[in-house]
């Protein structure tokens, strides 16, 4: 398990619509901002890097000091970005494989709206539930 | 690609990196130089810099080159020292903080939109200070030992004319304990190029002492290396230079001082001549040699496999030797040292091929010794040798990076060179378009100093920003990073000046300069925000307004603090601390700008705007709010017939008005003056915190009258805020011309909170309902419009709302003030029990002075609330109800009329005068249980015509609470014995948790029924209360009354029978029975029977019943303290399920004595057939006593085809299978064996004809004589008879179809006859 580790899904239009902060960390106020920070920061990156590849998984994009951001980008261009300090690509991977069949499950949904925020209670056991199997 | 050296990179290492020149002179050479108002160094420095030289060199090729472009650079020798590094941050510092002055003047406009920013040419998004600050970087890492670039190449001394003993002075300068260390500690050798220089102030006189000097030096020092300049020839200060070469090296010079006002053309064209010859006849031609000669050197000692493997060698044996951590000591004289001066000698040359071999030679040496700084130096100038040979970039970058790291592996002694290596990277990275890699290294740069590293994260964030595409994400993050680093600069300030303990008396000062960066923090942060504008990453959008609204506060700058906090508002995604924290920072804020905030659209608390509720008063008035927020449709409905229809209404009306009213505001809402309107708007708190809001009201605004409206807003409107009413157009008191309402609230954490606000026109006009307002705390002021597109209008207008503009919603029309009546139902419960009987009061008010008349009433719910007379009013409940001998009993009917219409008319000479109250009985009853809506309307006109409206509604609503109470059923059977008497049974079931009902009193309807009780009610129930749950069954007789007359049974004694009352509480009790027939009871029973569906003359057949219990003591509000609940229950239409037209009585004797040795035994037996129904009937009996006489009468056997054979045999009776379906199988089966077992026994047999027919007139009875013969004693069953009818119809029932039967077959009953042997 990650001491740090912070998960957000991001719409196609750059609005996150589910944040969890899944590390085993004792939570700090000033570092919730920061994790946005770079998460958002590191949209740009995602932005060139999703076109020169056909994988979903974009693998390790960015790093501020420690801190590691991992990507997958879904066909609809939804960014699932993790901001980790542990080096576990084959874990990383397994959990956004994972949420992705989870996001899928919540896009089948005919009461949601794509691009909504998530705000089911169950999606987000389940990933805080992945965040420690494979994280 | 560009020429590598015209980059900026490769201008910038043209300049830096080039010979240095130490400059030794005596004071009175500086003294003739001050009078241009320039040093020595300054007056030369314009001269030393040669684009066109064109001067042949050759280094260790034998092929020479020509140089055209090259620089010296002169420096004192006091000046040749590592310069401080304090003094240096100092410095930096005072040049950020000079920026951020110029800057922050700029930042009262708006902050730059990111878009704009990207259409400007890149020169003008960068600030120029940072060219500026990076060159002061890279300045504060010169002579440093590791490097030989910055070493003297060599040395001018300067001794003037006017000097005593001059020969002396020129051995004096180069005395070795005023040179600089580099040359004292062995760094470099001592032996340099040596350049003697007289100069001659031409003010002090002719020049000839100054020749002879020259010649005497030049016997003493050599002829080439002695020089004579002569300056300040100009005799006055007539000289100005057009285009001052001066003016860039004294930056801190006077725009007024006239630099080298002296200095004649002669002068200049002397100097200029000097320097030329200096550089190309000593320096490039001393450094040549230099080269030649350490290249020799270096090939003999380190060129060759020879020399490789014995330097290898050599140098593993002396590995473990030293472990200083900046490796060993090289000095001048070492061979490592010579190929470093070797290859910066050639680097300045310009021969880069041969700079470049040599520092890849010394690299390797030194990362053996370990020599890490040394090391990374090498590497770094590999690095910007590789660049400015334009070969290979991956080699360079790879330099640098090396370089870089290894600077940065020293720790913190490496930082400064690891930084100018960073920058040197950077630039080179930017050359060749790879911003964002250099925005990486920018970031990489950045050190524990918190300075440089908020201007490294600053430059970082423009590179991002001109990238391309640009990265705008990356751009606002940078920015917020660096901005939090010049913050911290700040922070780190202040308590270090707080460790140094200054005295008070110069707080303030220190104060400024504690937030000297704090104005490129907001700087930076500003940009940031509009990067993040309108974001929906919270914590970002949060984190940013949040600082950058507390540092404009910090700088005293609060108004635009404030409209930064204003975003943090509405926070609901933060934590409950975070959330307390930002309200209390903004409302500090606030509170010192000293003045009062109005915010539109504040976002603490929000609005929920679809909750607004407008209700209003025109013609229909509410009694309460419940009532108003009822559907318009159901008041609709109900209000239909008795109101005046809509449109005829309004075309009366509005043709009167249409004079005075503008067509545009016909469909305006119109309300009365005096009269308040009242608007609900839902508050809600986003935030977990509970919050305080005061002083919420509407804002509104009055135009006094239409005639002013019409001139179309001549500034004559008010406007009205609060109480405090601005305008003074008028003469009258303006503070009458409208009253709001003000509500205080708190709001817990996620509360919601319906606010009723309302505004009391006072004066006739037009009135708009604009918007709301409301405090924060003392000094905010929240404003929000009511959009009138968003407004979700509750209070619809029937038909004519599809007319309205949404414009119209909120404006209203004040007319003058009409007479309201206000009405109010006294002590209805909320909570009742099914058949509760009660008493009510209406009280109907009229405040104003005109009265109203034509009083109408309706009521939804006839079964549940009747209106009753007005004599009833003080009438003694429920006495009230007991039965009066004397009052004759036709209020029931007259009220009936009443029922049907629905309307209750209130007496014509009613009218309800100025503050007076009509009060009327109105009578409840409880009828269903559920929760039930009871709406009333009350219809009312003016007396006065001319007014506008010419009558109102005034609408109540109340619901109520129904439990079930007792379950009444009832169930008839005829009486077997009697003729047109019934058995009745009555079940009641005490369907409560916990109540006690006392029964009281059963009573049928109808003058026909006699009720009596079978057995007294003490005996079933002793109590005569009935508990919670407890079930009781009852049995009574009931007789048609309008037969007893034919009937010739025995008569009960009268008391007892003759009424349809019967009383089922204890005997003793004194107790009246209740009146059925008096008004509430019996209107009430009315409308049971409208209810389910019933004529209300009814089948005389059917009868109803009315049931009355008491509640002592019951947890439900009686209205009146000790007075039991009356609770009746209706049953209507019990009626006798087999219940035919034709009813007969078969009667004779029972037991017959006879002696059969006689004769056969005759008996006779009558039969009684009652025809009950409106028509004639025909009667058959057909008697059969076997089954041939049964076969022959077909007709009567038809109905029972199925019956079996050996049944019909015999006297016993045959199974009437309608009315036998429930028998048991074995039931049947003993009766086969009865029947075989009497199959012995003789038979009796019908006398007389087997069939009798007659005809029957309606409602008479006929006698049949019957007569049957028995032959031998036994128990006969005379039931062997069918009867079949038939009515005729009359022709008019016949139309109706009635649905009754009209025909019927019926077995006979049984009757046993006993027949015995007489003795």
């Amino acid at each position: 398990m990650a001491t740090t580790a912070c998960f957000i899904i991001v719409s196609r239009n750059d609005i996150p619509i589910y944040e969890a902060e899944v590390g085993s960390a004792a939570k700090r106020e000033d570092a919730a901002q920061l994790h946005q920070f770079i998460l958002h920061a590191a949209l740009d990156i995602v932005q060139d890097l999703a076109w020169t590849t056909s994988a979903m998984f974009l693998k390790a994009i960015d790093r501020f000091n420690d801190l590691v951001v991992s990507v997958y980008v879904t066909a609809g261009h939804t960014r699932f970005m993790l901001l980790h300090d542990s080096r576990n690509d084959d874990g990383i991977k397994s959990f956004f494989q994972e949420v992705h069949e989870l996001y899928i499950k919540i896009l089948l949904n005919p009461l949601y709206l794509p691009g909504s925020r998530i705000t089911s209670s169950h999606f987000d056991t389940k990933v805080r539930a992945l965040a420690r199997k494979y994280l | 690609m560009v020429d590598p050296a015209n980059t900026p990179l490769g201008k910038m290492l043209l300049e830096e990196i080039t010979p240095v020149v130490m400059v030794l002179c005596t004071p009175l050479v500086e003294e003739s130089c001050l009078k241009n108002g320039l040093s020595f160094i300054q007056m030369l420095s314009p001269f030393c810099n040669f684009t066109n030289i064109d001067v042949p060199v050759r280094t260790a090729s034998d092929q020479p080159y020509r140089l055209q472009k090259f620089k010296l650079r002169l420096f004192y020798a006091s000046d040749i020292r590592q310069p401080n590094l304090e003094v240096a941050k100092e410095r930096l510092k005072q040049v950020i903080t000079q920026a951020g002055e110029k800057d922050f003047s700029e930042m009262w406009s708006d902050p730059p939109q990111v878009n704009d920013l990207l259409s400007r040419p890149e020169s003008e998004i960068l600030p120029s200070w940072f060219q500026f600050f990076n060159e002061e970087l890279v300045r504060t890492l010169s002579f440093s030992d590791h490097e030989a670039f910055d070493h003297p190449v060599a040395c001018l001394l300067v001794v003037s004319s006017r000097d005593e003993e001059p020969i002396n002075r020129f051995v004096d300068l180069f005395n070795t304990n005023k040179l600089p260390s580099l040359l004292n500690d062995g760094a470099m050798d001592p032996k340099i190029l040596k350049h003697y220089l007289l100069v001659h102030d031409n003010q002090d006189g002719a020049s000839e002492k100054a020749t002879k000097l020259l010649t005497e030096m030049k016997s003493t020092f050599g002829p080439n290396d002695c020089q004579l300049l002569c300056i300040n020839s100009s005799q006055d200060r007539q000289i100005h230079h057009q285009e001052n070469p001066w003016a860039p090296f004294k930056s801190d010079a006077l725009p007024t001082e006239n630099l080298g006002c002296f200095l004649n053309f002669d002068d200049f064209n002397e100097i200029k001549d000097l320097m030329q010859e200096l550089s190309s006849k000593h320096i490039i031609p001393y450094m040549e040699q230099k080269i030649r000669v350490l290249n020799q050197q270096v090939s003999a000692t380190r060129k060759g496999f020879r020399n490789q493997i014995k330097n290898l060698w050599w140098r593993k044996g002396k590995e473990d030797a030293s472990d200083s951590p900046n490796g060993p000591v090289y000095t001048f004289s070492s061979v490592e040292s010579q190929i470093r001066i070797l290859g910066d000698y050639a680097f300045m040359l310009r021969d880069y091929e041969l700079a470049l071999s040599n520092y890849r030679l010394i690299s390797t040496d030194y990362k053996l010794d370990k020599a890490w700084k040394r090391y990374a130096g090498v590497q770094e100038m590999m690095g910007l040798t590789y660049f400015l040979l334009d070969q290979s970039r991956k080699e360079a970058e790879y330099c640098m990076e090396n370089a870089f790291n290894t600077y940065l592996k020293l720790g913190s002694a490496g930082q400064q060179n690891a930084t100018r290596c960073g920058l040197w990277w950077v630039e080179m990275l930017k050359i060749r378009d790879q911003i964002k890699e250099a925005a990486t290294v920018y970031f990489r740069i950045c050190s524990e100093d918190p300075l440089h590293s908020a201007v490294m994260l600053e430059q970082a964030s423009f590179c991002y920003l001109l990238s391309k595409p640009p990265m705008l994400h990356k751009y606002g993050f940078h920015l917020v990073l660096s901005g939090d680093h010049y913050k911290k600069c700040d922070q780190v300030s202040q308590s270090l000046k707080y460790c140094d303990n200054v005295p008070n008396s110069r707080s303030s000062n220190i104060l400024q300069c504690f937030h000297l960066q704090i104005k490129h923090a907001i700087r930076t942060y500003r940009s940031a925000v509009s990067v993040y504008k309108g974001t929906t990453w919270s914590l970002i959008k949060d984190h940013v307004h949040f600082h950058i609204g507390q540092w404009y506060a910090f700088l005293g700058m609060y108004d635009v603090a404030v409209t930064h906090m204003l975003e943090l508002l509405a926070c609901s995604h933060q934590s409950k601390t975070t959330q307390e924290l930002f309200l209390r920072d903004f409302l500090q804020i606030v509170q010192k700008t000293g003045k009062t905030f109005e915010v539109l659209k504040l976002q603490l608390p929000a609005i929920n705007i679809s909750s607004l509720k407008v209700i209003f008063e025109d013609h229909r008035t509410y009694a309460s709010a419940a009532a108003a927020s009822v559907k318009e449709s159901v008041w609709h409905s109900l209000e239909e017939d008795m109101i005046p229809s809509l449109s005829t209404a309004k075309s009366n009306w509005l043709e009167l008005q249409s004079k005075l009213m503008p067509k545009k505001y016909k469909e305006s809402n119109i309300c009365v003056a005096g009269e308040a309107i009242k608007v609900d708007v839902e508050f809600k708190n986003p935030l977990q915190i509970s919050i305080s809001i005061l002083s919420v009201s509407l804002i509104c605004e009055l135009s006094a009258n239409l005639e002013e409206m019409n001139s179309d807003g001549n500034g004559s409107n008010i406007e009205l805020q609060n109480d405090e009413n601005k305008t003074s157009t008028s003469t009258r008191d303006i503070d009458s011309s409208s009253i709001l309402s003000e509500v205080d609230l708190s709001l817990e954490g996620g509360e919601t909170t319906l606010v009723q606000l309302t505004v009391t026109p006072r004066v006739e006009g037009i009135l708009k309902i604009v918007g709301v307002k409301w405090k924060l705390s003392s000094s905010v002021v929240g404003f929000h419009n009511f959009e009138s597109n968003s407004l979700n209008k509750n209070v619809a207008k029937g038909r004519r709302k599809a007319k309205y503009s949404p414009d119209n919603y909120l404006k209203f029309i004040v007319i003058k003030s009409l007479p309201k009546l206000e009405g109010i139902i006294h002590s209805l419960p909320e909570k009742t029990y099914v058949g509760d009987l009660r008493h009510l009061v209406l009280e109907l008010s009229n405040r104003s002075k005109f009265p109203v008349k034509n009083l109408k009433m309706k009521i939804s719910n006839p079964r549940f609330l009747n209106a009753g007379n007005q004599r009833e009013l003080n009438v003694e409940f429920p006495a009230c109800l007991g039965k009066k001998t004397n009052v004759v009993q036709s209020g029931g009917h007259s009220n009936i009329n009443k029922v049907l219409q629905n309307v209750f008319l209130f007496p014509e000479n009613i009218s309800v005068q100025e503050e007076t109250s009509l009060s009327w009985p109105l009578w409840f009853r409880a009828a269903v249980p559920g929760n039930i809506s009871l709406y009333v309307t009350i219809y009312y006109e003016m007396e006065d015509v001319s007014s506008i409206m010419k009558y109102r509604t005034l609408r109540m609503h109340y619901n109520l609470q129904v439990l079930p109470s007792l379950d009444v059923s009832f169930e008839l059977s005829p009486c077997p014995s009697r003729l047109q008497e019934f058995l009745l049974r009555m079940d009641v079931v005490n369907k409560t948790s916990s109540e006690c009902f006392q029964v009281h009193q059963l009573s049928s309807v109808g003058k026909q029924w006699e009720i009596s009780l079978l057995q007294p009610v003490d005996s079933i129930l002793p109590s005569q209360s009935l508990f919670a749950g407890q079930a009781l069954s009852c049995f009574f007789k009931l007789k048609d009354r309008r037969k007893s007359s034919t009937s010739e049974d025995s008569i009960p004694s009268p008391s007892l029978l003759l009424q349809s009352d019967v009383r089922l509480g204890p005997q003793g009790n004194s107790e009246a029975l209740f009146d059925v027939y008096s008004s509430p009871l019996a209107d009430f029973h009315n409308s049971e029977r409208l209810h389910q569906g019933m004529p209300l003359q009814g089948n005389e057949y059917k009868v109803d019943f009315v049931f009355i219990s008491q509640l002592l003591k019951g947890n439900i509000d009686s209205g009146a303290p000790n007075t039991p609940l009356l609770i009746s229950h209706h049953a209507c239409h019990c009626s006798l399920s087999s219940m035919s037209s034709i009813s007969w009585l078969v009667d004779g004797p029972q037991t017959v004595q006879h002696n059969f040795s006689g004769s056969l035994c005759e008996v006779n037996l009558r039969m009684m057939i009652t025809n009950s129904s409106d028509a004639v009937a025909s009667v058959r009996i057909s008697t059969f006593d076997s089954p041939s006489s049964s076969i022959q009468s077909s007709d009567a056997s038809a109905p029972q085809p199925g019956l079996p054979p050996e049944n019909q045999a015999g006297w016993c009776d045959i199974p009437v299978v309608n009315d036998m379906k429930v028998i048991t199988s074995d039931a049947l089966a003993t009766r086969f064996t009865k029947s075989v077992s009497l199959e012995s026994v003789s038979q009796f047999i019908w006398s007389g004809s087997s069939s009798t027919k007659l005809r029957l007139q309606p409602r008479s009875t006929a006698e049949i004589p019957l007569q049957i013969s028995v032959f031998a004693p036994g128990i006969y069953d005379l039931s062997n008879y069918v009867l079949n009818w038939n009515l005729m119809p009359s022709s008019e029932e016949e139309k109706q179809g009635e649905a009754s039967k009209s025909s019927g077959v019926c077995q006979g009953y049984p009757y046993y006859l006993t027949v015995v042997q007489s003795t």
